[in-house]
């Protein structure tokens, strides 16, 4: 080829390159609207990567998608690994999905920054029966930023071949988790290394609740209040006596108590439809914690719309729809021993097969999201301070009560 | 004699224990994408493949989206090759035999951009990239995966064309020729071995690349497999051998692409490097 | 002279140097140059310089990653919080810690291995391609089944460990404070040996055979043969292996990420994982900011170290 002709070709060739790179690009999700008149709007939840309810919550949009022809929802994909990180980096770029199904901290974070759009214009709720209490934390100084999509409390799993009745009190539950402990196999197991720092927060939440005490009273934080330091301290001691696998991630020990390698463990509802996935013939059953006072934690799981999406309406039109009685019937039934936004019953074959659902829905009242109230959207970084704290305390590099002082003082310094 | 034969013997026991390092991870992929549970949390592991579960990757393709994904990660890969060895040949080229103004600049600005971590342009690239329109495409991943790459490219060839003698090129011009065919037609073939080597360089880079993918792509079919594998890690649970069998699924392209070209690797990276 | 003093004296070159001439270059027109470069010139404007003007405006304001648009400028607010802080001193020294370790293992490993394949055998060269496996599997991959393998309840690590009586009570690896960084390095290295074994395998084929066999009819030792005469001819590639490897393992991120995300207690938190922790965790963007100009001035500070260090080796070698 000749010299004039190969320059033309390699100019011709990088700019067409970058040309078509730029139209590739223009493949609009700001258009909502496809040539059919179908709005597409997408749906990001990290239930989607589950490998039990995952695929059934795939089958709920296209059950949707198929009643109308108007809208139609369709998965965003968004690892569970770096759900919040993705997500909020969209949505504080103007982008993100349309529909998001968040954790609290983030919803609180994100509702805070202004990125998620209210609701009451959207949806008419007083339609629908609410559960009261967990529905008080989808809004903020009047306005709605969320509907419930699924409440699922944490309660007490046991394995009921090795434990033949739950224990009622702390010491109970501390005699029973040495007792089961021998060569590979463990009484308890909780998440305790700061790759996990969400899990570790929701895990400590319960003990830190469970003997009566609290985050925050609503206006001050009460990190290192006694109540506090009682209930991390009997968190810690289970972690000295050695009864759980440490250093095993919740993926490990989850499995590991599939496998009946782990006695008990303190978990949220939805876990119920993943263990039986893991192991069908695991037989085992869920009783409320048995610490002094009942009040544990829930992963309330908001589904909002974004704030920048140009499909508002249709994003409301699915939750809508997902709010009809049969519908919330048939979520729930997906998402397992969780409740979701409206006050529903159980159907007697779903109890038959699994008798112990009461026990979760019974915990809905008494159960409490992962958010330091009255620091609703600064619950990320507190929740960095208390759990490195904590981490720190559990290693032995402080005493837990200096870990407690600072992560106050660090909180505070957080929040100003 | 015998002295250099027990040299070599050590030297092949040593070398095979190096191999063995840097083989068994993949190796261990294997054997735990193979494994039952009971093995895999069992008293003794399992040692060797159980090949009778072979049956685990055919059912993590089956799946249908590992084979997207791959497919994914092969368009963005290649395109990163293509675009920044393209826009690198001419760039090394003009910063090893052309004396311009801003040549030193020029090549400072590209040895600095190397030490610029990729999470610290995340958040300014994405603002960019919304305004150009560019998320949500394979397109903007292999633009983002070129400009980190580009300047590395840049300066190997640069430094392999320094290492060709000038009087190759001076008989070239003395007939005539203008640059750009002097450089297709003379250097080219001569650093053939250094395009292949950054080639790879570039492949790997897209191939591996993690952040910018699971920020800039949001639409499930486009997901490229070094996202894709995230996926599995689940909030309540990770099939540990489906995982495995991916990740292995996901080395493999990467691992093979090497081996063939690893040969014009060896010569083609140090080229500059060894005389520069 | 003999053959070992030899190679400290610098060839002579034979050609002469050629002088390019700015105003009409014989190599075609003025602007041809420019043509060349003018497409990456513009990409690596808009990708990289532009952010990287933006990201150094970034670390003085207050600035969430919710609302990047709303900046708030605190001067040098963010870099007076981070130097004031102590666990930022924790995430320097462990950083410096990591990237030496890192330099003088990758390289060192690199070294033996690069020897030891230097001289033939059968099978040399399945055994070159071989070992470059663990540098082009993919990061993900690689935390995946390393993390695997540290497993403190099931890992291989474990086991092999307390099979040959090594072993850690409890078997926490990535999870103890004492391991963690220990087991992200390994696995780091492991990645990074293959590069540098390549690299110096192909100086190690500069060295001439006549200066080695020269050397030995000298009567020099195995040792003094490496030194004077191997040593001399990788010296500079080696200078250029450290300075890559330094400035590289300033910015690996995804493995420690994913394989402890800088804990336990920050035991393996180096500046790019407190920098992307900031960002994303935390949602301060100026901070993170901040965090990054460090790590690149740190870079700066390297590179230009090293120029100097060399300038300075090259005198001393022509005196």
């Amino acid at each position: 080829m000749s010299k004039q002709r190969l320059r033309r070709a390699l100019t011709a060739a990088t700019s067409i390159g970058v040309v078509a790179a730029l139209a590739a690009g223009c493949s609009s999700s700001e258009e909502p609207k496809g040539p059919d008149g179908v709005t597409t709007v997408t749906f990001a939840a990290s239930t989607f990567g589950d490998p039990g309810r995952g695929p059934k919550l795939l089958d709920l949009l296209d059950e949707f998608n198929k009643s109308q022809n108007e809208v139609r929802v369709a998965a965003a994909a968004v690892p569970y690994p770096t759900f919040g990180q993705t997500i909020l980096t969209q949505m504080g770029g103007g982008l993100g999905p349309d529909l998001i199904r968040f954790d609290m901290p983030e919803f609180a974070a994100a509702s805070d920054a202004g990125l998620i759009a209210p609701l009451d214009d959207l949806i008419d709720v007083s339609q629908y029966k609410l559960h009261q209490q967990p529905d008080k934390f989808m809004v903020h100084d009047g306005v709605r930023h969320g509907i419930i999509f699924e409440a699922s409390n944490y309660a007490m799993f046991y394995n009921a071949d090795l434990i033949k009745t739950p224990p009622k009190t702390y010491e109970e539950f501390f005699e029973v988790a040495k007792s089961l402990t021998n060569g590979d196999t463990y009484g308890l197991a909780f998440r305790q290394t700061e790759a996990e720092m969400a899990g570790v927060w929701q895990d400590i939440f319960n003990y830190v609740y469970g003997f009566g005490g609290a985050w925050s009273d609503g206006k001050q934080l009460t990190i290192n209040s006694p109540a506090n330091l009682k209930g991390l301290q009997a968190y810690k001691d289970l972690y000295d006596a050695n009864v759980i696998p440490r250093g095993a991630d919740a993926a490990t020990f989850r499995r590991m108590f599939a496998e009946g390698k782990v006695g008990m463990e303190l978990n949220n509802g939805g876990y119920v439809s993943a263990t039986k996935g893991q192991n069908p013939d695991l037989n085992f059953s869920v009783a409320p914690i048995p610490f002094p006072v009942r009040s544990q934690g829930t992963i309330l799981a908001p589904i909002v719309i974004n704030e920048a999406s140009p499909a508002k309406k249709a994003a409301a039109t699915f939750i809508k729809w997902v709010l009809r009685p049969e519908n919330q019937v048939k979520l729930q039934e997906i998402l397992g021993a969780s409740s979701v936004a409206t006050v529903t019953e159980r159907s007697a074959a779903s109890l038959a097969e699994t008798p112990y659902l009461t026990v979760f829905d019974e915990l809905t009242e008494s159960s409490l999201p992962h958010v330091v109230l009255g620091f609703e959207a600064k619950t990320p970084d507190i929740r960095k301070v208390v759990v490195e704290n904590v981490i720190a305390a559990l290693q032995g590099k402080i005493d837990l009560k200096t870990a407690l002082d600072r992560a106050q003082e660090q909180a505070l310094a957080a929040v100003k | 004699m015998r002295q250099l034969r027990l040299g070599l013997t050590a030297r092949i026991i040593a070398v095979l224990v190096v191999l063995g390092i840097a083989v068994f991870p993949l190796y261990w992929m294997v054997v735990t994408a193979l494994s039952s549970n009971a093995d895999l949390f069992g008293e003794r592991p399992r040692l060797l493949p159980d090949l009778a579960r072979l049956n685990v990757f055919v059912e993590a393709l089956a799946e249908g989206k590992a084979a997207g994904w791959l497919w994914n990660s092969l368009v963005v890969a290649v395109g990163t090759t293509l675009l920044s060895v393209g826009l690198g040949i001419p760039l090394g080229y003009a910063l090893s035999r052309f004396s311009f103004r801003g040549r030193a600049v020029m090549t400072i600005v590209l040895l600095f951009t190397q030490m610029l971590p990729e999470a610290l342009m995340v958040v300014p690239l994405f603002a960019l990239f919304r305004r150009f329109d560019l998320l949500d495409s394979l397109a903007g991943l292999v633009l983002v995966n070129a400009a980190f790459v580009l300047p590395i490219v840049a300066l190997i060839l640069k430094g392999a064309i320094d290492g060709i003698p000038r009087e190759l090129e001076e008989a070239g011009r003395v007939d005539g020729a203008r640059p750009l065919s002097v450089l297709t037609r003379i250097n080219l073939p001569l650093i053939a071995p250094s395009v292949a080597a950054t080639s790879v360089i570039a492949f790997f880079h897209a191939w591996n690349e993690y952040v910018f993918a699971v920020t800039f792509i949001f639409t499930p079919g486009i997901q490229p497999a070094s996202v894709g594998i995230a996926n599995f890690i689940g909030e309540l649970g990770t099939p540990i051998q489906t995982v495995m069998a991916v990740a292995f699924m996901f080395t493999l392209p990467a691992v093979t692409f090497y081996l063939f070209a690893q040969k014009y690797v060896v010569s083609g990276m140090t080229a500059g490097a060894v005389k520069g | 002279m003999t053959v070992l003093e030899q190679t400290r004296t610098p060839q002579v070159k034979a050609q002469p140097r050629w002088r390019p001439n700015r105003k009409r270059s014989p190599l075609g027109s003025k602007w041809t140059p420019y043509l060349f470069l003018a497409p990456a010139a513009v990409f690596t404007l808009l990708f990289q310089v532009i952010p990287l003007a933006q990201e150094i405006y970034l670390s003085f304001t207050r600035t969430s990653l919710l609302n990047p648009a709303r900046n708030q400028w605190v001067g040098l607010d963010n870099y007076k919080r981070i130097f004031g802080d102590e666990d930022f001193h924790r995430t320097l020294l462990t950083t410096l810690i990591y990237v030496v370790a890192c330099v003088v293992f990758a390289v060192g490993a690199g070294l033996v291995v690069a020897l030891l394949l230097n001289r033939g055998f059968r099978g040399r060269g399945v055994a070159r391609a071989l070992v470059t496996v663990p540098w082009a599997a993919p990061g993900i991959a690689v935390a995946l089944i390393a993390t695997w393998m540290f497993n403190a309840q099931y890992g291989i690590a474990n086991r092999i460990l307390d099979a040959i009586g090594l072993g850690i009570p409890g078997g926490a690896i990535l999870d103890s404070p004492t391991y963690a960084l220990p087991a992200v390095l390994a696995t780091t290295i492991w990645q990074l040996f293959p590069f540098t074994s390549v690299v110096l395998l192909s100086a190690l084929q500069a060295v001439p055979q006549d200066l080695m066999e020269a050397a030995t009819m000298d009567g020099a030792g195995r040792w003094a043969t490496f030194r004077e005469v191997t040593w001399q001819v990788i010296k500079p590639t080696v200078g250029l292996l450290a300075l890559l490897m330094t400035i590289w393992s300033l910015r690996r991120f995804e493995l420690i990420w994913l394989m402890t995300k800088g804990g336990p207690v920050g035991a393996t938190e180096t500046l790019v994982i407190d920098l992307y922790s900031y960002a994303f965790d935390s949602k301060q963007l100026g901070t993170a900011a901040a965090i990054g100009m460090v790590g690149v001035i740190i870079s700066l500070i390297v590179i230009t170290g090293s120029q100097l260090v060399a300038r300075v080796a090259e005198k001393e070698a022509h005196r």
